[in-house]
Parts: structure tokens; sequence; C-alpha cells
């Protein structure tokens, strides 16, 4: 509710000042701005001001003179006047100007009325006249059940499994390392052949991958790389290997296919200049044609990556994995088996004992073969690692089928815990 | 990766000591082996070596087990025979290769049958890649009157019994018929000519890389004497191959001999275990392990590995069986040494390495987009970047080209996706019993072709999406506002028409005169597609146009 100021109030009973100068002027038009002044006081600038505003009147060698009839602003103004006086609503647009001109404020002595109104009941709500004029002590808040619980919200939340991700990564820098970028479309150069595994071996089954049906071919880097690759599989270059000993085809290094894994990252990183001693890691989606069960999703992600130093070798190699243990499972037991893969040598599995879990396969390494890391221009110590981060993902979300890692269910996402 | 199943007895027998199932799961360690599982008598191995065949059998796994109490190098004696085999020219366009031998005096009983059954699929199959490079044939030396010729003859131009079989049939028919003619058939696909062993009596032997003749193919607990062949294309391959199978028929007491395989002048005797040569060198071996170990210690570590080793200087010269093909360089011979060694009597070092941790700019704009979807309200979705052409394209009224897979796994997942949208609908349209408003966005990756050299880029992208029984442009546009707002964006809407939105209800995102992406309601015939019962509004930004601006500011 709105009430009148003071000067509100004397408008009221007087008329607006431009009025009352209208009025004045009606009678004795040419009137001198001295004559007037004398007349209205105070409000004769008021009165002014807003005349030139309405452009009724005009002013000529200190003579007032009317231009047209009493404004129709004006006398919206004057009844709005009268409208709040009795209590009732003006027009906003008006209510507006009234205001700015502090001819209306907010009723402050009406909120005493609105409170009493409450007094000696129970309310529902509190509310701000009651806290204001202190009249909630003269009310009781009716009890609620207080013990019900609160009716449903769906709150904005990040995916699982992302928020999963989003927490190795994190760790993974924490622990110094810089993460990866490379296409999701690779060549067969990156996938393969950069990494010593022959064009036509059952290595390259190993892995089992795709291609593509379109685009086919993509464009191998530049020569000098290239050369060098195909000489180490054809008879191992300058790396003191013998090499695979076959002909080494650039047509089939240029194919194209989604990729495979991580790895490729890894060489990618190695050929572009890395750091050194430097720390790597990527999150990579890759794709196998796997047959989709609660082992194998449509597409998977790797977490993967590599340590470069020239001091590195085997036992830091255990080492690496053993911290990835400490910092991913909790794990305070570690068990290395052998294990083999084509680009490294030694290559190393690790089992590891969860507090939940029990004993499981974590993640594996190896120290990159000479063949892999030489004519990507690195002569230094590789090891590369991975990590079997989603078997960790799949007990810390409490599902059982890796598919359920891109729930396609919204009401199991609402529900989802933040972990 | 080979999986092999044996005998826990036969094993035990092999390797001359009683051991545990448990027990062996530590011993098979030494053969880069797991025990996957032991049920009774039955284990299962996992090999995990792709590149060591003669790991692939019981007889294999024994002899490396054996090697840690036995250590030393296997010497293999090939006895001189007159056993034949002559090579025509004929089969240089089609299979040009065979290496042969003999063994004598086999004690074979269901054990061992299947253990040389199970070996010879192996190296036929994963080293020989299902038989183009490497066919084997093993036969009953007793059904066989040599010298044996290798040559190649029309499909239709002999009949014989192939195995498991009653009916004389000539090879095509074989081909055509007979089970193991249809899965190996296109071997010999397009061929004028098929390869074929045959006796001094014209007995046939066998077709191979197909199948063996019912007459001298058939090796049973009666047969002690057999002849092995093995075909293909690269004589290293098949000498790895037939090396492996006799040093396994060894174990089984076997006596190897000699066979003279002659192509027209030339010829060479088969197998050839004659011990291969390398070196090491002890500095090599202790930086690359980090290991301290000196010249004896290796040696000992090497005939545990079954290596055959003499000093020379300050390397090692290496003698090392003939059925391994693995050896590449010294840093092969450095994983045999620590795997004798033990990997975990190795004390593990974590590296002091001083390195800088961070993700890429790009990473950290993209989790703030997450973070302010978040914040207004939006559940955040995943999904998979594939998909097929009818959800990205056909449901949603539009065409396109996308990057397609070749022989996917399912129809369901044959292209990338070029955007996100489809994927958010979909979504939508498998939550239609949940609780409304939907609410859900994805930040995720699309896959574009470009001209770049791999003709495809990874473009990140954001949907979001918003379904209620009453929604409409405005209320999708105040969250566009809020996000772009939030990340500093100026930007207009510049209305346009687009087949996937309603007529007269969708407009460009438009800043720093680029498209940044497209907003407005879902056209009802693509919620008809997908169908979806109440309205839908949406809109998709391409995130790395948005990150381009903000680099620029």
């Amino acid at each position: 509710m709105y009430a009148l100021t003071e000067e509100g109030i004397k408008y009221l009973k007087h008329g607006l000042p431009e009025k009352r100068l209208i009025e004045l002027l009606k009678e004795n038009n040419g009137l001198l701005m001295r004559d007037a002044t004398k007349e209205l006081g105070g409000e004769f600038a008021i009165a002014l001001q807003w005349c030139k505003k309405y452009k009724c009147i005009t002013v000529t060698d200190g003579k007032l003179a009317l231009a047209g009839d009493m404004p129709r602003e004006t006398k919206h103004q004057e009844s709005a006047l009268k409208e709040i006086a009795a209590g009732r609503e003006p027009d906003p647009d008006v209510l507006q100007i009234l205001i700015q001109r502090k001819l209306v404020e907010k009723e402050s002595e009406g909120i005493v009325k609105q409170a009493e109104k409450f007094v000696g009941k129970e309310i529902t709500n509190l509310n701000t006249e009651l806290i204001k004029t202190g009249m909630w002590r003269k009310v009781k808040l009716r009890p609620y059940n207080v013990e019900a619980h609160g009716k449903k919200i769906y709150i904005g939340k990040q995916q699982p499994y992302n928020r999963f991700l989003r927490s190795v990564r994190r760790k993974l820098v924490e622990m110094g390392f810089q993460e990866m970028k490379g296409p999701t479309v690779e060549l067969e150069f990156w996938n393969f052949d950069a990494l010593f595994q022959p064009q036509n071996h059952p290595s390259r089954d190993w892995t089992q991958t795709y291609s593509l049906k379109s685009p086919k071919e993509g464009t191998l880097p530049e020569k000098v790389l290239v050369e060098k690759v195909k000489a180490t599989h054809e008879n191992g270059w300058t790396t003191g290997s013998i090499g695979w000993g076959y002909k080494w085809d650039p047509a089939k290094a240029a194919r194209l296919m989604p990729r495979a894994h991580g790895t490729a990252l890894s060489a990618r990183t190695l050929a572009n200049g890395p750091t050194i001693p430097g720390r790597y890691f990527a999150v990579s989606r890759c794709y196998r044609p796997d047959i989709i069960d609660m082992t194998h999703g449509v597409e998977f992600n790797q977490t993967e990556g590599i340590v470069i130093d020239e001091s590195l070798n085997f036992k830091n190699l255990l080492g690496v994995l053993k911290e990835f243990a400490v910092e991913f499972a909790n794990a305070e037991k570690v068990k290395f088996l052998s294990d083999y893969y084509p680009f490294t040598e030694p290559s190393v599995q690790m089992s590891a004992k969860h507090p939940q879990l029990g004993w499981v396969e974590l993640g594996g390494a190896g120290i990159f073969r000479e063949e892999l890391t030489k004519p990507l221009g690195v002569d230094v110590p590789v090891i590369a690692w991975g990590l079997g981060i989603d078997r960790l993902a799949m007990f810390k979300l409490g599902i059982n089928d890796i598919r359920n890692l891109f729930s396609q269910n919204l009401d199991w996402l609402r529900k989802q815990v933040i972990v | 990766m080979p999986k092999i199943d044996v005998s826990q007895k036969d094993l035990c027998n092999l390797i001359g000591r009683k051991l545990s199932a448990e027990q062996l799961g530590d011993e098979v360690l030494f053969a880069k082996a797991e025990l996957d599982e032991a049920n009774g008598d039955a284990l299962k191995i996992d090999v995990k070596d792709t590149n060591r065949p003669d790991l692939w059998s019981a007889e294999g796994v024994a002899r490396e087990i054996r090697a840690k109490y036995k250590p030393g190098m296997l010497k293999y004696d090939v006895r001189k025979s007159s056993f034949v085999v002559n090579v025509e020219k004929s089969v240089e366009a089609v299979r040009p290769y065979t290496a042969c031998a003999v063994v004598k005096g086999l004690k074979i009983n269901d054990t061992v049958m299947s253990q040389l059954l199970q070996l010879q699929e192996k190296v036929a199959g994963t080293f020989g890649r299902n038989r183009r490079e490497v066919a084997i044939g093993v036969y009953d030396l007793s059904r066989i009157k040599f010298p044996i010729t290798y040559k190649a003859i029309s499909p239709e131009g002999i009949k014989f019994i192939p195995l498991d079989y009653k009916d004389k049939m000539t090879p095509k028919e074989i081909l055509e018929k007979h089970p193991k003619g249809k899965e190996f058939g296109h071997l010999l696909a397009g061929k004028s000519m098929y390869p074929i062993f045959i006796d001094f009596e014209g007995e046939v032997l066998s077709v191979p890389p197909i199948i063996n003749s019912d007459h001298s193919g058939k090796v049973t607990e009666k047969t002690t004497d057999i002849f092995i062949e093995c075909s293909g294309f690269d004589k290293k391959f098949l000498y790895t191959a037939l090396n492996v199978l006799v040093a396994a028929m060894h174990e089984r007491g076997g006596i190897i001999y000699g066979v003279k395989v002659v192509y027209g002048k030339n010829s060479s005797i088969t197998p050839d275990l004659t011990p291969k040569k390398f070196r090491v060198s002890v500095d090599y071996i202790n930086k690359v392990s980090g290991l301290d170990l000196n010249v004896k210690d290796v040696i000992k570590l090497l005939e545990k590995s079954l290596y055959g080793a003499t000093i020379k200087g300050k390397n090692i010269e290496l003698s090392y069986p003939a059925y391994r093909q693995d050896l590449m360089h010294e840093r092969d011979v450095v994983e045999d040494v620590l795997i004798a060694y033990g990997f975990n009597k190795i004390e593990s070092v974590i590296p002091k390495l001083i390195t800088k941790g961070g993700v890429s700019k790009e990473q950290y704009f993209v989790q703030n987009v997450s973070d302010i979807m978040i914040g207004t309200g939006f559940q955040e979705i995943l999904s998979y970047t594939l998909t097929n052409v009818e959800n990205i394209f056909q449901k949603m009224e539009t065409k396109g080209e996308a990057v397609e897979l070749e022989k996917p796994m399912s129809a369901n997942w044959s292209v990338f996706r070029a955007w996100l949208l489809p994927g958010i609908l979909e979504f939508l349209s498998k939550n239609k019993h949940v609780e409304y408003p939907h609410s859900v966005f994805e930040v995720g990756n699309t896959i574009l072709r470009d001209n770049s050299s791999t003709r495809a880029k990874d473009v990140t992208k954001l949907a979001a999406a918003v379904s209620a029984t009453t929604v409409n442009y405005e209320t999708i546009s105040s969250y566009l506002d809020a996000l772009l707002k939030n990340l500093g964006i100026e930007y207009i809407l510049r209305k346009n028409t687009h087949p996937s939105f309603a007529e007269g209800r969708s407009a460009e995102i438009v800043s720093g005169g680029k498209q940044l992406g497209i907003i407005g309601e879902i056209h009802p015939a693509v919620l008809n597609n997908w169908t979806l019962e109440k309205p839908v509004v949406a809109f998709e930004i391409d995130l790395e146009e948005v990150f381009e601006l903000l680099r620029k500011k």
C-alpha cells in the first residue's frame, strides 16, 4: 500500500503547483514572474518546471503567458492523489511519477494496520508486517509436521561417470601429468606402425580394430618420419634391432580407423617433441569391435600415459604402477605379473589389493621399445602405462554392467548419490 | 593372449615336480602366462606373449618352468634320414613353400593327443593367421610311401576321401561341401590350381591349407611315428612353426628326423634346430633393469631362461633354441632376465621427476560450461559417439554425410555423431515414463569430416533441451542467455529455418560474425519420429567457436 507524503497531502488540499500557476494565469495572463513568485512562494519554481515540460506556458521578458490548456498529466496526477488518499491503487505509471516527485511513498504506518489483523491469531506463515512491527510476539505460529520429508526436487547434476573421470584427471594432474590430445579418427600409422606393430602379424589382430568405410584413407606425416618407421619395421634402422623383416606398405599405414587405444596419443606426443623429464596422460575414447555385453560397451575410455626421462628403468616402471595402486585403489599390496604388449619390453601387469574388491587387475605398463621411441625422435627411456579405471568406476557407482556407465535412464541419474 | 587348456597332472609330469594349482599359478609367470582357472585337473592358462608360439602348449609352459630347476640350453638332435619331399614349380603361384619333419617313437595318449591338436590349432590359427601364413598337416608315417611330392593340380584333377568323410571328392567338391572346405576355402579363392601333398603311390596326403586325407591324415593313440608338414609363403614363419611343433613332440619322447625338401636344384634339410645366436651387454641389462647384476648373475638368470651363455669381453654371447623367433633387440633378452629374476623380488622406485601437471585451457573451459549448465538445473548425460544415420539425419528430418565404420558390429552403431541433439532426443524418448520436466544437456565430442590428414576432426559441442507439458522458445532462450552471459559472450539471435525445428520458432546464435549454433522448438514431425509426446525446446552450440571467441578477447 501507498500513502501521501506531507507534500502530497498539501497538494491534495491546494492543488498541484503547476495547476495553481495555470489557474493564476487564466485569471491574469501576462503576469510578471516576480508577482507569480509572491503568489506561489517556493512552489513557483516547481510549477514553472512542470509547465515548461508540458509546454503550456511561455516566458518573455519576465512575463508569463499561457500557451495551452490544463495538461492531461496534471489532471491524472491529481486524481491519483485522491485515489491513494482513499486507499486505492492508482494507475501504476502515474504512481511511479508521484513516487519520483516524492508525493507518495510506500505506506509505513499502514503496516501496523496490516499487522494488527493477525494479532491474537494462529498463523501459517510469518510475514514482513509481523516481523517489521514486532507484532510477531502477539501471534502464534501453527506447528508444522516438521518430521515429514520435503517435496522432491531434481537438481542439476554432473553425469556420475563423467564426475568420476574428472576426479581421475584431477588426480593425475596433481601427480604432475599433462593431458594429451589427439583425433578420434586416426591413421593406422599412429595407431599401429609408429608403435612398431608389424602390418601382417597377429599382434595387429590382437587389438581387433575397426576400419573406416568413409573416409578411407588419410595423409601420412612428413616423409622423414615415415622413412624412419619404414626402415625400423623392415630392418631395425639404427635402433639396434633386426626389425620384423618384411616389406612395409605405406598405403596400409595411411588407412584410417577409429582410435583403438590411447597409445596412439602417446606416439603423437613423442613425435611432437615432449618435455623431458615429462609426464603425460589421456583419458581417451577408444573403439574395438567387441561383442557388446556386461563387460564390453559400444566404446570405452582408456586411461593411459607416459613418463619420460633419461634416468628411468624397470624399478621405476614398478614404482609408477605402485603409486597408481595407492592413489587410485588405496591398495597397499601389489603383485606384478609378466605381460606382453607389442610395443613395450619389458612389460608388466599389476594386480592390486583393493580394500573392498580384493585383488584386481589394475593396470599394466612397460618400457617402450627403442624401435618405437627412436624413429619418433626420443632417445631416452619412456615408461608407458595404462589403468583399468572403468572397473573402479563401476565399483564406485555401484553398477555391474559396464554399459550403465553411459546410462540412458534419467531416473537412475537423478537418484545417483554424488560421490 | 592365447588361452590353452592343460591337465595339471600332465603339466606336473612334464615339469618333473608335483605342484599344487596355487604353486603352478606362481610358476606359470615364468612362461609369461597366468593361471585363469583351475577346475579339478583341468587348468586354463592364458599365455600373454603373442610372439612366442613355443609357449602355447603344456609342453612349452612346462619346459620354461622346468628350466628354473634345471637351467641351461636344451639341445635338439635332428637325425639323418632318407625322407624326401619334392616341391614342384607349379606351387609357386599358390602356396610356394613347405617345411617338413618326421618324428618317431611318440607315446600318444588322450592327453598328448589333445595337446598336440591344440598346439597345431593355435600355431596355424594365431601365429599362422588362420592358416593363411602357416597351414599344418600331421600324418601317420606308416601310411605314407616316400618320396612325397608337393605340387599344384587342377581343382578337379584328383579324387580322394577327405578326413572324417566316407566318399571320394575332388578338391573343388571339398571346398563346396566339406565343413573345413567352407571355412578355409577363401584362402584358395580365385586360384586355378590347388596345392596338394601326394605320396609315391599316388595317395593324397592333403590339400593345404584346407584338409588332410582320410588315408594318412589321421593320427590316433596307436600312432608312434608321424610326418609333419607346414606350408605357406614365408620360410621364416614355416620354420618357426615346424620347430615349435617338433620341440613339443620332443617333450613327449619323440625322436626327430630331418626331411630333405627339394626345390629343383636347391634343397634343404628341415627342421633346422641349430641354436640361434644373439649378443647382449651386462651394462645394457643393468641400465634397463635398474639392477646391479654382475656377469655371473646374468649368466645364471639366462640359463634359467634356456639360453646358453658365454662371456665375450663386456658382452655375453648367447645361443637360444631355434623355436624362438621373437628376439629382435637386446631389450627382449632383458625381459627374460627379469622374469627369471622374479618381478616381485625387484624393489619399486617412484621416479623423482619434477614435472608440471595440467589439462588444456580448452578442457578447463569445457568444464566451466558444464558447471554453468548444472547451475541452471540441468542434468548432464553421457552418450556414445557412435550412432546411426537414421538417428542423426532421418529422424531429425535433415541430410548429411557422417564418418562411417567399415563392418560395424551392429547397424545401430555404424557412424560417428555429427551433432549432439539427436542423442538428447533419443535419451528423452527413453525416459517418457520419468517425471517431467526433463532438463538435460550433454557436452561431448562430435566427429566431422574435413580436409586434415585424418579427413575428420573432433569438435566439442554442447546440446541442451527442456521437455515438459508447456515449454516454448522463451523457456530455452533464457537458459541460453544465462549460459552465454555467464561466459561473457555478447550474441544476437537471428531468425532462421531448420528442418529439425518448428517454422518461426528457431534462430541462429551469432557472435563476432560467427554462427555458434542453433536454438528453437523441435519440429513436431521430429517429435513424432522419436515418438516423443511432449514439446521439446533445445539449443546446440559449437564450443570450439565459443572458445575461439573467448581466446581472442
